[in-house]
């Protein structure tokens, strides 16, 4: 099958997912803002590439696990505000469970 | 809810493409826009700031793309990609895409061309208005419960004073003697139908030109106008639109063409000779010559009703009101209509048959058992393609194993099996494309040829062909469905296992539904095989039988002299002077005239008193099947006289009536006794005397299915009929004769059609056709399913070769001979084999039980049919096994081994 799109791998997709979602879990918020989120739980460590959250925010959103819509934010700018769907809130608590199941069998093997 | 709104999202998103990005150029400049403030925030200066967010954004394009294509574009360029890679790995296999387009084509054109005769049984209306409305109406008879046409006074009651129907009109089927262009052509015998004025009115039918009758051609006897069919106008005039207005001869009267009736027009009656025109019932002294006043009449009579419901009323609505109606002629008129006070309504918008003719829910029944059957052989087709498929995704474990493992999606993998399967569909559409034709085309071999066009018409309408669309998309979905599945639950631990062990674990559960699949599709082609091979045996056998009278070297041509305005007189000097110049022709052994004669699907029956003989309370009398003849009836029909005498010209006006009686109609009327001399009375036990003169053996007029044959012959001098056909004894090819023949006929009047010339043999093979049409169609079903068993067998067997490759070369390496090898593989395709032939003979047994009243002369446990189904069967599976199995033999065993 060719394909002239190189596609990420699986679990690198499905991370930025689980991260967005997990921002959003708190509270709506934009873009910019999900991201700073990311990286302010992960102090740090998580250094996601900007950009690439809004390809994963439309993807979510084609999902049916976010919606969007315009706001203002605290200084009277026009933003889009993304929400968590119900959804989105049972694939979040899927997604952890999994995530965690993996992790820890990768530890089992590499530590064994 | 929440998938909704993203399928709604994912809609907004492709709809507006210029919103949506509109909305990400808005959403990357506010990020990057924050992000500079923030770095400003933490004391960068302004352009620095700007530049690193943007770097830390990443590359802006990249992402701007990524959106697009997740926005749809990209789904589109994957199926591209798809879709190329699909017609790569169909070209590495012809011959499966070959095998594939052919089955499947077959198995959805099968399905066209059956709707085909559906549609037009049960689904095509008339050309007319709101034709769900129009029912047609017959008077039932509450002692025996048979339906009867409507006398003109009771059709004129029911239309004017029942008020069940918004209209009501009425029809009958009559010859014709026409003559269409100008005094100097020749006649034609055509079918015509004779209307009441508001026929086209009632079906709401356009017509193609001029106009139809109304009601001002009324006043009886001065509206001599016809309306021709289209089919009629396209033949005779060319399509020649200055037709209205021109006059043609009917029965030698002028008539002026007021219109043409719509295309595809051809009757109300489904199963009806074709009428070429339509006249109104005011001319019935013109059409029907020497008939008494035929606008009266009641307890019966010429018409044939349909009428159109009010707006809103069902057909039960209706029918209470017509029945209420029919009870209160009943009261008002006991002595024709006591027991008529009932009536029986028919959907009419598709065309209809009066109910002793043609039953509607037989018609809907023989439908829903054809498209069944075609739809049980689609299904089995698609089965045995996943079949195949699934074997070849089987053989491509490994590369599906490897796409997996690079990370292609499931559902990725999915969409390329359900592609891969679509591209082999479409050839099978496009073969079933040429398939569809032959619906049209095949009724031409199974219309019975009679002395009138008849047939249904089967045409490709858009209902017919959105229904094969319909089917083919079925068929596509079905066969891509069962790999498209398999792939998505793809294991690729198991897969990779199996590269490297064994693999009859994972795959034991899917290779039994397989044999299950194959044994019953055996077992089913048994069934229709021996239901095939029966009908087959049924009319060799019907060919075979004697039919009491010799058929061969006989022609026959008809005469209606009535409508040519011949009195009596005329008409009796007519037919001895054809007679008399007939016998001159050198070639002709005898000649007589005759009606009706063997299988030309008319009756004439009369009502008979016999001394002594029981009959039922209610009348005394037997109605029993007649043939009015001439004098050398007996060898013109090759009939045999087994005593007394035929008639001679002495048996004419004024002498005692006399009659010859087929052997079991004398058995029937004086058992035991010699019939010879005995007398009957006609009509009623009052009625005038008929002696017995002669007894002949029996002959099947109609149907091959009559085995007694009770038949009086009435001479031709005694009755008078002014339709006659004429029976030629040849001494030769008899067809060689017919220019002779008419030639005589216009010796004497040069202006008479004769119409429906035949010979005996072709009459009788029409007769037949029901029967041959049968054997044809059970006879296709037959091959054809034994064709795709085979085809499942050998997949099975062949998949089950490539499956065990390892095994067998273990046996092979271990010094298992060839024979062995072919042995140990062929028994397993054959206890297939053998379990759908038991299953199948089991059934079929059943099934030929119900078949026995379809069956002429033969047994529905015919031992030849159950002897050769299993033998060309065995033969058939063992061909299905043998070649994968000899390709088993054929493995190197140290190759095979390396395989795996």
């Amino acid at each position: 099958m060719p394909t002239r799109h190189p596609q990420e791998p699986d679990a690198l997709r499905g991370s930025i997912d689980l991260l967005i979602l997990k921002a959003l879990a708190l509270q709506p918020m934009h873009g910019w803002g999900i991201g700073l989120r990311i990286e302010q739980i992960s102090r740090g460590r998580l250094d996601v590439n900007q950009g690439s959250l809004y390809p994963a925010l439309q993807r979510l959103e084609h999902r049916g696990w976010i919606e969007s819509e315009w706001q203002n934010t605290e200084n009277n700018r026009r933003a889009r505000y993304y929400t968590l769907t119900r959804d989105g809130r049972k694939a979040l608590g899927e997604e952890v469970s999994k995530w965690k199941r993996f992790a820890e069998t990768m530890a089992l093997v590499l530590d064994s | 809810m929440s998938l909704l709104k993203g399928l709604k999202a994912r809609a907004r998103s492709i709809r507006s493409s210029s919103a949506a990005d509109a909305r990400m150029e808005e959403e990357f400049l506010f990020h990057v826009d924050m992000e500079t403030e923030r770095l400003v925030a933490e004391g960068l200066p302004p352009d620095e700031a700007r530049r690193r967010a943007l770097v830390s954004f990443g590359g802006m394009d990249r992402h701007r793309e990524e959106m697009r294509d997740g926005r749809g574009r990209r789904w589109l360029d994957d199926f591209v990609a798809d879709f190329r890679y699909a017609l790569r790995t169909t070209r590495r296999s012809p011959g499966f895409a070959i095998a594939v387009a052919l089955t499947l084509g077959v198995g959805i054109g099968v399905n066209g061309v059956i709707f085909g005769y559906v549609n037009t049984m049960l689904f095509r209306p008339v050309p007319g208005r709101e034709t769900s409305r129009l029912v047609a109406l017959f008077t039932v008879d509450n002692r025996s419960g048979a339906a009867h046409d409507l006398g003109y006074d009771e059709y004129r009651d029911f239309r004017d004073r029942s008020g069940a129907f918004e209209s009501l009109a009425g029809m009958t089927g009559i010859p014709l003697n026409l003559v269409a262009d100008g005094n100097n052509g020749a006649a034609d015998m055509v079918w015509g139908e004779m209307v009441t004025e508001n026929f086209f009115s009632v079906i709401g039918m356009r017509p193609a030109l001029g106009r139809f009758f109304t009601a001002a051609d009324a006043p009886q006897g001065a509206n001599a106008f016809a309306v021709l069919s289209y089919l009629s106008w396209r033949r005779r005039f060319h399509g020649d639109s200055s037709v209205i207005g021109r006059v043609v001869r009917i029965n030698g009267a002028e008539f002026t063409i007021t219109g043409v009736a719509a295309p595809g027009f051809r009757g109300m009656r489904t199963f009806g000779f074709w009428p070429e025109l339509w006249v109104p019932a005011g001319m019935y002294s013109v059409v029907m010559p020497g008939s008494t006043n035929q606008l009266q009449g009641r307890g019966g009579g010429w018409v044939m009703a349909f009428g159109r419901m009010h707006p809103g009323w069902t057909i039960d609505r209706t029918q209470r009101a017509a029945s209420l109606f029919a009870k209160q002629l009943a009261t008002a008129y006991p002595s024709s209509n006591a027991s008529l006070g009932a009536v029986t309504l028919l959907p009419a918008g598709t065309g209809f048959d009066h109910p002793s003719f043609v039953k509607s829910s037989v018609l809907a029944l023989a439908s829903a058992m054809g498209l069944f059957a075609s739809i049980v052989i689609l299904l089995i087709i698609c089965a045995n393609l996943a079949n195949l498929q699934l074997a070849r995704a089987a053989a491509r474990g490994r590369e599906i194993a490897i796409r997996l493992a690079l990370g292609s999606s499931r559902t990725r993998l999915m969409r390329l099996m359900l592609v891969e399967s679509f591209v082999l569909t479409l050839p099978g559409i496009a073969v079933a494309a040429l398939f569809m034709p032959l619906g049209a085309r095949s009724e031409q071999y199974l219309a019975p040829h009679l002395q009138f066009q008849v047939g249904l018409d089967v045409r490709s309408d858009a209902r017919v062909v959105a229904f094969t669309a319909g089917v083919a998309l079925l068929a596509g979905v079905l066969f891509s469905l069962a790999p498209a599945l398999r792939a998505s639950r793809f294991d690729i631990s198991a897969m990779l296992a199996s590269v490297v062990g064994d693999r009859r674990r994972t795959t034991k559960t899917r290779i039994r539904v397989r044999d299950a699949l194959v044994v019953s599709q055996i077992a089913m082609s048994v069934i229709l095989l021996v239901a095939g091979t029966l009908f087959v045996r049924s009319l060799w056998i019907a060919r075979q039988a004697d039919l009491g009278f010799d058929a061969s070297n006989r022609l026959s041509v008809s005469v209606n002299v009535g409508l040519q305005g011949y009195d009596e007189a005329r008409g009796r000097r007519f037919y001895d002077d054809v007679i008399a110049r007939a016998r001159t022709i050198p070639g002709v052994a005898s000649a007589s005239w005759a009606f009706p004669v063997p299988f030309d699907t008319y009756d004439r029956r009369m009502a008979f008193y016999v001394e002594g003989l029981r009959t039922n309370k209610e009348t005394p009398t037997v109605a029993v099947d007649i043939s009015v003849v001439g004098e050398d009836f007996v060898p013109a029909l090759g009939l045999r006289l087994s005593d007394g005498r035929q008639f001679a010209r002495a048996d004419s006006g004024g002498t005692p009536e006399v009659m010859v009686v087929s052997q079991s109609l004398a058995a029937r009327f004086w058992p035991g006794v010699n019939p010879i001399g005995r007398h009957v009375r006609r009509g009623s036990p009052s009625g005038p005397e008929v002696t017995v003169i002669g007894v002949v053996a029996d002959a099947k007029f109609a149907t091959l299915g009559d085995l007694t044959e009770r038949r009086a012959y009435l001479p031709l001098r005694q009755r008078y009929r002014d339709w006659q056909t004429l029976v030629v004894h040849t001494r030769g090819e008899p067809m060689a004769m017919l220019r002779d023949i008419k030639r005589v006929v216009a010796t004497v009047d040069p202006t008479l059609p004769t119409f429906g010339a035949t010979t005996m043999t072709e009459a009788v093979a029409s007769g037949l056709s029901t029967s041959r049409t049968a054997a044809m169609v059970a006879g296709f079903f037959g091959s054809l399913a034994l064709l795709i068993a085979a085809v499942g067998l050998y997949a099975v067997v062949a998949s089950g070769v490539v499956e065990r490759t390892r095994e067998i070369g273990i046996r092979l390496a271990l010094g298992s001979t060839p024979t062995g090898v072919l042995r140990f593989v062929m028994r397993g395709g054959g206890r297939l084999g053998a379990w759908g032939l038991g299953i199948g003979l089991v059934a079929a047994f059943g099934v030929s039980v119900g078949l026995s009243g379809l069956l002429l002369g033969l047994s529905s446990r015919d031992p030849l049919t159950f002897a050769v189904v299993p033998l060309v069967l065995a033969l058939v599976v063992l061909i299905a096994t043998y070649l994968p199995a000899r390709r088993a033999v054929k493995l190197d065993p140290v190759a095979a081994l390396r395989r795996e």
